[in-house]
């Protein structure tokens, strides 16, 4: 599904020119439940950014699903993103001035789905988080990992085929972030490609394989069984 | 979707209420001021457009070059002339013609009581055929078969008769009753013939006198309108004209014939004088640029405020962006806002253009109304609606939807510093246009001030006039008529309360500028020399009322002593180059031969736009009709009762009719004066709109920075100095605009002042003034934010993080 090649991105401030991914080359199958490891500021959230195409690389080659992404503009790459990709982030990233409902249905709005199939969707969805009862709140009526819920389920409403997750599980206690990564581990048995930072092996031990990340480079890969 | 954008629009307002209301409050200030300049402005250029075939029907116009360099242009021509075409040129359909009754005012009798009639008009019968008239009740025909007809608008049907039907009701003017034969419509807004009374040209020609004037081909009284076939060739129907009139005029007189279409009328500016409604093109541009300019710095509060804001909503704007929003949906949005935000204000301005309409219509003398049957008048305010919502939504709709979405939570800058150079840009732009408006008030009303406070070298004080109409003493002889006009006088003077008495040619001691040229002679005259005068035919009197300074010699001495002789004032002695000692030199005035007895100082005989020319005082009776009467003080209103008596015993059939002269003086500056009020409301919506959006900007950086004023405040910082570190910011941007505004009024205040033969000079304190005026405001503006800030609890903002 994702194979990028010699990937490469630079931050440039005004005296320092910071390399946040070094000539980086992976793939990620369809299915797979790949997570990223690595010391901070080696380059995870910048390399999950360039996946989830929110970003676009200095140098290199990321061919998603057979097509060469790396060139695209904003809006193919936004095109592509609103139908396969959904993310999950370590602060939930709620609109505060939307309620849950709300907020799950926004990408189903962006994609142009019809109403009454929007609230047929956003309640299954809803549903299945176990946070339906909660579904006219505003996010700082939430405890946190009700929260999160939310989030995944705006990111899975739309049926992506990959979830992207930065540290999903970092603002949370060991019991909601294990609930957290049950979730995840039923979205990618159901088909779903899933690629999670994290800084924490407990959660790394969910997925079937981690990539460590050293100053921009891929340093090893442990393949769980 | 689009109800999904308005859902969200108008909770984004909700949430943020309070810069809503500024925003809404400022739009509509600025919005009903836009409109009611492109009511007027669209009025001004839809003139005569709703008359059937206007493009068709022509006015004759006539050129008669006076000199080489002076051509007097008139919308009127010979009644001859209107008649011979008709018949002569195949091309004519109709022609019809109007005399505007506007150079004195016409007094209506009915039932004995007197009423003043300012837009009456003879017109022929052929009037409702070219011009559109809507006819309330009664009709042209009876009108037109009967010479002693009368025609109301609809409204002095109403003034005059109240609830009465006014067809068949009798009308006394001068001495004959007219009997009212229809009503009609009043004229729309955008109507050149905004009359009021109409009266067959034929009573007027019934007096044969008055019908041997009008035949005459010299006299250019009719204003005349032609009806052509369609597809006429204009340029061979003027020449068609020409060939008419020549065979009447001298072999070498420089008249020239034009025709002027209807909807070209309007915009006419090269007319001496013109009874019939006229802009100039100039003013409406003018008024365009400002009523643009009122909308676009409402809509610049707008744009800041939401610009300012949009950091905050970078959160929002990116996790959009990342489920899916493309930058159209998140553009829409933002329109959508603005659109929420616009039609709220529309709301509003209705609200304002209506309670406003009343004072506005009196000040414009025209009569807009806001019913629901003008549509133009609606689609101007959604014209205006639309406008601003394009205006409001651009820059921060495609800022908003340009936002990386991931900068957003990096925390970091969203906002490059061009925007907030933007900003302060547009702030800047605001109050430039503000000062710019307070510099030219204070100019104005200095101006006002120093043309009211100038010492006019003769004292009009108590001084009252009337005018004793040439239509009271037709018929007489000339000594019968100067035996009338003595008595009068005589007989005033005997009133207890009364002064002195003049009888004067001229209006009063203000005079609208006759000049006469080629009648005067003295020694040393240059052959080819011969410079306009305004001639002053009085009394030995007059010089007893309103004392003027003299430089030297004396005023004429009782009886007919001085009869040849002149007085001149200080500008005709050194115009004419006469000969010193001014006083005793030989002068020809008009034929008679006499001596310079005195010189007076010169004195503004004209409003001071204009500069002053040469004057020379006569004895003279002959033509004069008005009379200069000065009461005691306190006792006016016995004295014009009294001499109000003393008018009926003798002319019952004319009202009196008088006005003082501090009065007419300052009517001369009626325009100027105008103008002084309409630049002031200017600046009041102009100063009202740019505060309410610095009083945004101001809460919101207040609120922006609560964190380090918190953590200024824990370290120490007292409050004084944290209100001015926030509002320091602010009084620059407005000293800014002071420096760009100051050269630009400078120099357009100067143009205006240019208009004045008279005038101030712009000193440095008006634009110090302007300035502090504006620092003030500002100051109070974000102050009362600032202090509130700065004066919060540090514990406060501090948690909240
Ligand atoms: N917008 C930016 N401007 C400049 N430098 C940046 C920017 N974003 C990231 N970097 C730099 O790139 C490097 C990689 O950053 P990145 O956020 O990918 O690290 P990370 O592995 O996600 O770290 P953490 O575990 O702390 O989240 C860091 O050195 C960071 O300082
Ligand atoms: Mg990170």
């Amino acid at each position: 599904m994702i194979k990028i090649t010699n990937l490469e991105k630079f931050y440039r401030t005004e005296e320092v020119e910071t390399i946040a991914l070094n000539k980086l080359s992976m793939h990620v199958d369809t299915g797979e439940f790949v997570a990223i490891m690595g010391p901070s500021g080696c380059g995870k959230s910048t390399l999950l950014n360039i996946l989830g195409m929110l970003d676009d690389p200095d140098e290199g080659s990321y061919v998603f699903n057979d097509i060469e992404v790396a060139h695209f503009n904003e809006r193919k790459r936004a095109d592509l993103r609103k139908h396969n990709i959904g993310f999950v982030f370590q602060s939930f990233n709620l609109i505060d001035e939307l309620t849950v409902f709300e907020n799950v249905e926004l990408p189903l709005i962006y994609t142009g789905v019809s109403a009454a199939e929007r609230v047929k969707r956003v309640e299954e969805v809803l549903d299945k988080m176990q946070i339906m009862h909660r579904r006219n709140h505003y996010p700082q009526q939430l405890s946190g990992g009700q929260q999160q819920r939310v989030a995944i389920a705006r990111a899975v409403v739309n049926k992506p085929k990959l979830i992207l997750a930065d540290e999903p599980t970092g603002n949370l206690d060991s019991s909601n972030g294990n609930d957290v990564m049950e979730l995840l581990t039923d979205l990618n048995e159901q088909g779903t490609t899933i690629i999670m930072v994290t800084h924490s092996e407990h959660d790394a031990r969910y997925s079937h394989r981690i990539i460590r990340l050293l100053d921009g480079q891929t340093v090893m890969e442990n393949i769980m069984v | 979707m689009l109800k999904n954008y308005f859902k969200t629009a108008w909770r984004s307002f909700w949430k943020h209420r309070s810069t809503g209301f500024i925003n809404i409050a400022g739009l509509s200030v600025g919005m009903a001021a836009a409109v009611l300049i492109f009511i007027w402005v669209h009025n001004e250029f839809t003139f005569d457009d709703d008359q059937p075939d206007a493009e068709n029907v022509y006015r004759i116009t006539s050129h008669l070059a006076i000199s080489k360099n002076e051509t007097w242009v008139w919308e009127s021509a010979p009644y001859q002339l209107g008649l011979e075409a008709k018949k002569t040129m195949p091309e004519v359909v109709a022609v019809t013609r109007v005399l505007p009754f506007h150079w004195e005012p016409m007094y209506l009798s009915i039932n004995n009581e007197f009423f003043k009639e300012e837009n009456a008009a003879y017109i022929d019968e052929s009037w409702f055929n070219v011009f559109k008239t809507n006819f309330v009740s009664g009709n042209a025909i009876a009108f037109n078969q009967n010479p002693f007809s009368i025609i109301l608008s609809e409204s002095k049907a109403k003034k005059y008769f109240a609830n009465q039907d006014a067809v068949g009701k009798i009308i006394r003017i001068d001495s004959a009753n007219y009997q009212v034969q229809a009503v009609v419509k009043d004229a729309p807004a955008n109507s050149s013939f905004k009359f009021d009374l109409f009266i067959p040209i034929a009573a007027r020609q019934a007096d044969a006198q008055e019908k041997k004037n009008d035949m005459s081909w010299g006299n250019f009284s009719y204003i005349t309108f032609l009806k052509f076939k369609p597809g006429t060739n204009i340029k061979q129907a003027t020449e068609n004209l020409k060939s008419i009139i020549k065979p009447h005029r001298d072999k070498n007189d420089n008249l020239n014939i034009t025709l002027r279409n209807l909807k070209a009328m309007h915009f006419e500016s090269d007319l001496q004088n013109s009874g019939l409604v006229h802009a100039e093109k100039k003013v409406v541009y003018i008024f365009v640029i400002l009523g643009a300019l009122l909308l676009i710095i409402a809509c610049i509060n707008y744009v800041n405020l939401t610009t300012a804001r949009a950091s905050l909503r970078a959160k929002e704007v990116s996790i959009k962006k990342i489920v899916g929003a493309g930058r159209g949906h998140l553009f829409n949005q933002f329109v959508a806002e603005s659109a929420v935000i616009s039609v709220l204000a529309l709301v509003l301005t209705v609200i304002i253009v209506s309670a406003a309409l009343p004072s506005f219509n009196s000040f414009t003398n025209r009569n807009f109304s806001l019913t629901t049957g003008s549509a133009y008048l609606w689609l101007i305010m959604i014209g205006t609606l639309l406008l601003t919502i394009i205006l409001n939504s651009i820059y921060p709709a495609v800022l908003l939807s340009s936002f990386k979405p991931l900068s957003a939570f990096r925390g970091g800058s969203v906002m490059k510093i061009k925007d907030t150079s933007l900003r302060k840009g547009l702030v800047v732009l605001q109050f430039t246009f503000s000062i710019f408006l307070i510099i030219g008030v204070i100019t104005i009303y200095k101006q006002l001030s120093f043309v009211q406070s100038q010492n006019p070298g003769y004292d009009r004080s108590q001084i009252m006039s009337f005018n004793l109409s040439w239509k009271l003493l037709k018929g007489m002889k000339d000594d019968q008529k100067a035996a009338v006009k003595s008595t009068l006088k005589q007989a005033i003077l005997q009133e207890p309360f009364v002064n002195g008495v003049s009888l004067v040619g001229m209006e009063s001691i203000q005079s609208n500028g006759s000049f006469s040229s080629g009648s005067a002679d003295w020694e040393g005259r240059p052959k080819d020399f011969n410079p306009s005068i305004t001639y002053f035919n009085v009394d030995g009197d007059y010089n007893k009322l309103v004392n003027i300074n003299f430089t030297s010699g004396r005023w004429f001495f009782p009886g007919s002593v001085d009869k040849r002789n002149v007085i001149i004032n200080e500008t005709a002695a050194k115009q004419f180059n006469l000969h010193k000692p001014y006083v005793g030199q030989r002068f020809i005035a008009q034929g008679d031969t006499g001596v310079v007895v005195g010189v007076v100082k010169d004195f503004n005989f004209q409003s001071m736009h204009a500069k002053i020319t040469p004057v020379v005082f006569k004895l003279d009776q002959q033509w004069s009709s008005n009379y200069l009467v000065k009461v005691a003080p306190h006792k006016q209103a016995q004295a014009i009762a009294r001499m109000e008596s003393i008018w009926k015993q003798n002319f019952p059939d004319q009202p009196f009719s008088y006005q003082f002269l501090d009065q007419e003086f300052d009517k001369i500056y009626r325009e100027d004066a105008k103008a002084s009020t309409l630049m002031s409301g200017f600046a009041v919506v102009a100063i009202i709109i740019s505060c309410l959006g610095l009083f945004g900007l101001a809460a919101f950086t207040a609120e922006q920075r609560g964190k380090e004023i918190g953590i200024r405040k824990v370290l120490g910082a007292s409050i004084a100095g944290l209100v001015s570190l926030l509002s320091v910011e602010f009084v620059v941007l407005v000293l800014v605009a002071l420096v760009i505004a100051a050269p630009l009024a400078y120099w357009l205040m100067n143009l205006w002042l240019q208009n004045f033969a008279y005038r101030i000079s712009m000193q440095w304190w008006i634009f110090m003034a302007a300035g502090f005026v504006a620092v003030l405001i500002a100051f109070a503006t974000v102050g009362l934010q600032t202090i509130k800030a700065a004066m919060a609890n540090p514990v406060k903002s501090l948690r909240s993080e």
